[in-house]
């Protein structure tokens, strides 16, 4: 777990700046607002405890909503994120894998990891958005946000994994 | 008591994650938009100084439409000389004073637009001017193609805008062509295009006409450019025309803009009190 921290951190760091710097810049469409920053929480290992994940949830949320000026609503999603992520894993992964030290590309397939990726950004994104337009008025448009806003997130996440993560299985946590 | 205490334990992630989740919200009641204003004054010296970094490198690709921008604006400014205006005081019989003819009303302040967001219910704008330059809280904020918001926070070096692309966000406007006003308001989804509201059913609304700036608040001086009227659509339970504007600048492109100064801010606000008193009064 402690010869994790190092890449954790570095993770850490390139989402907070791609997400701050590039990401929430694209301004494309009030339609497609994608978050690329969730995968910090779905990447962490899979030993990791529920009360771990939580923290490192909220305390990552919170840092990108100082770079955002949202103070509270990523905190409130990461945490959220970090809570029902064990429950996500056991739901979607057919009984008797064998998993790798943490959630990754190779080791789990592809399809797995879009699938994974793409529940939890939803829910997400799902749970953000309620959070930041406050109101329930425009049902359909806030649904269609999301729903955007997730496949787009979801591309460049699997964008990331591919650029930032090596293909030795070990190494990668 | 032994029931509690074993409930607790066994449901004590959960017991957390609710509590957790109250902070959260806590926080976020706190920082609404409305209270923002007291936030952003403390993040903006971190955000500032990252963002202006960013807004160097990104600026260089933007020379081009940047400069093809200058020049226009350079020549609105030329055919506002004293050469291409028409002086009609002394036709209205005023004798007056030549040097006091045209008083200063507005000053203005350039700075660059270092962030920008458009998919947020409220939407800021950073400007790398701050009150070092002379920019303070509530000061209306143009571009070269038209309105583009107000000043809400401002540090030493930098100053946080509220765009016009906000949900509560109010812009007195009024149509250059019949002269009646209403009120811009945003409704949280397109980029390109506002509602006007509060225009009556009788009034003539063509597609087409221009929008302008009403100057009946301190923000901006009359005529400012908002947009032009692409939609109208007439409800008959209605009293009031539903009116859609396309607005004049693309909020997603902005890199220069001017801070409006009005001079005789303070006077309006005395004179506001001066009201209020009065009304108060049997």
């Amino acid at each position: 777990m402690i010869s994790h921290i190092p890449s954790i951190l570095l993770r850490f760091i390139l989402l907070l700046l791609s997400q701050v710097l590039i990401i929430s810049n694209i301004n494309f469409s009030t339609y497609v607002n994608p978050y690329v920053y969730p995968l910090f929480v779905l990447l962490l290992p899979f030993e990791m405890s529920r009360l771990a994940l939580m923290m490192a949830g909220m305390l990552s949320g919170f840092a990108l909503d100082i770079f955002l000026g949202s103070i509270g609503m990523h905190a409130a999603a990461g945490l959220a994120l970090g809570y029902f992520r064990p429950l996500l894993i056991k739901l979607i992964t057919p009984t008797g894998t064998e998993f790798e030290v943490s959630p990754n590309i190779y080791a789990q397939g592809t399809t797995w990891f879009i699938i994974y990726c793409g529940t939890a950004t939803l829910l997400y994104l799902l749970f953000y958005f309620i959070l930041e337009e406050v109101t329930l008025r425009n049902v359909l448009h806030l649904l269609l946000k999301v729903i955007l806003s997730t496949l787009v997130s979801v591309i460049f996440m699997i964008l990331f994994v591919y650029l930032f993560s090596s293909r030795r299985k070990k190494r990668f946590a | 008591m032994y029931n509690l205490i074993r409930f607790i334990l066994q449901h004590h992630l959960f017991l957390l994650f609710l509590l957790l989740e109250i902070l959260c919200f806590y926080l976020i009641y706190r920082n609404n938009p409305y209270n923002q204003v007291a936030y952003l004054q403390t993040a903006n010296r971190v955000n500032g100084t990252l963002y202006n970094a960013y807004a160097s490198i990104i600026g260089y690709f933007q020379l081009r439409s940047v400069n093809d921008s200058l020049v226009h604006e350079n020549l609105r400014l030329r055919e506002q000389l004293a050469e291409s205006k028409y002086n009609d005081y002394l036709h209205s019989g005023q004798v007056s004073d030549s040097t006091h003819k045209w008083v200063q009303h507005y000053t203005y302040i350039a700075a660059q637009v270092i962030y920008n967001t458009l998919n947020r219910p409220v939407n800021y704008i950073y400007l790398n001017k701050g009150s070092k330059h002379g920019i303070k809280n509530q000061m209306g904020v143009i571009s070269a193609n038209g309105v583009v918001g107000q000043v809400v926070s401002v540090t030493e070096n930098y100053a946080a805008v509220m765009s016009i692309l906000s949900k509560n966000f109010k812009v007195s406007a009024k149509l250059l062509r019949t002269e009646y006003f209403g009120n811009i308001s945003w409704d949280g989804y397109s980029t390109t295009h506002v509602n006007l509201e509060q225009i009556a059913k009788h009034v003539p609304v063509k597609v087409g006409d221009t929008l302008v700036t009403s100057g009946y608040s301190y923000l901006f001086p009359q005529n400012i450019m908002i947009g032009t009227v692409s939609n109208v659509n007439l409800e008959p339970e209605k009293n009031m025309l539903d009116i859609r504007v396309k607005l004049s600048e693309d909020l997603g492109k902005l890199t220069y803009v001017y801070v409006v100064n009005n001079l005789r801010k303070e006077e309006l606000v005395r004179l506001d009190t001066l009201v209020n008193a009065a009304q108060l009064k049997p």
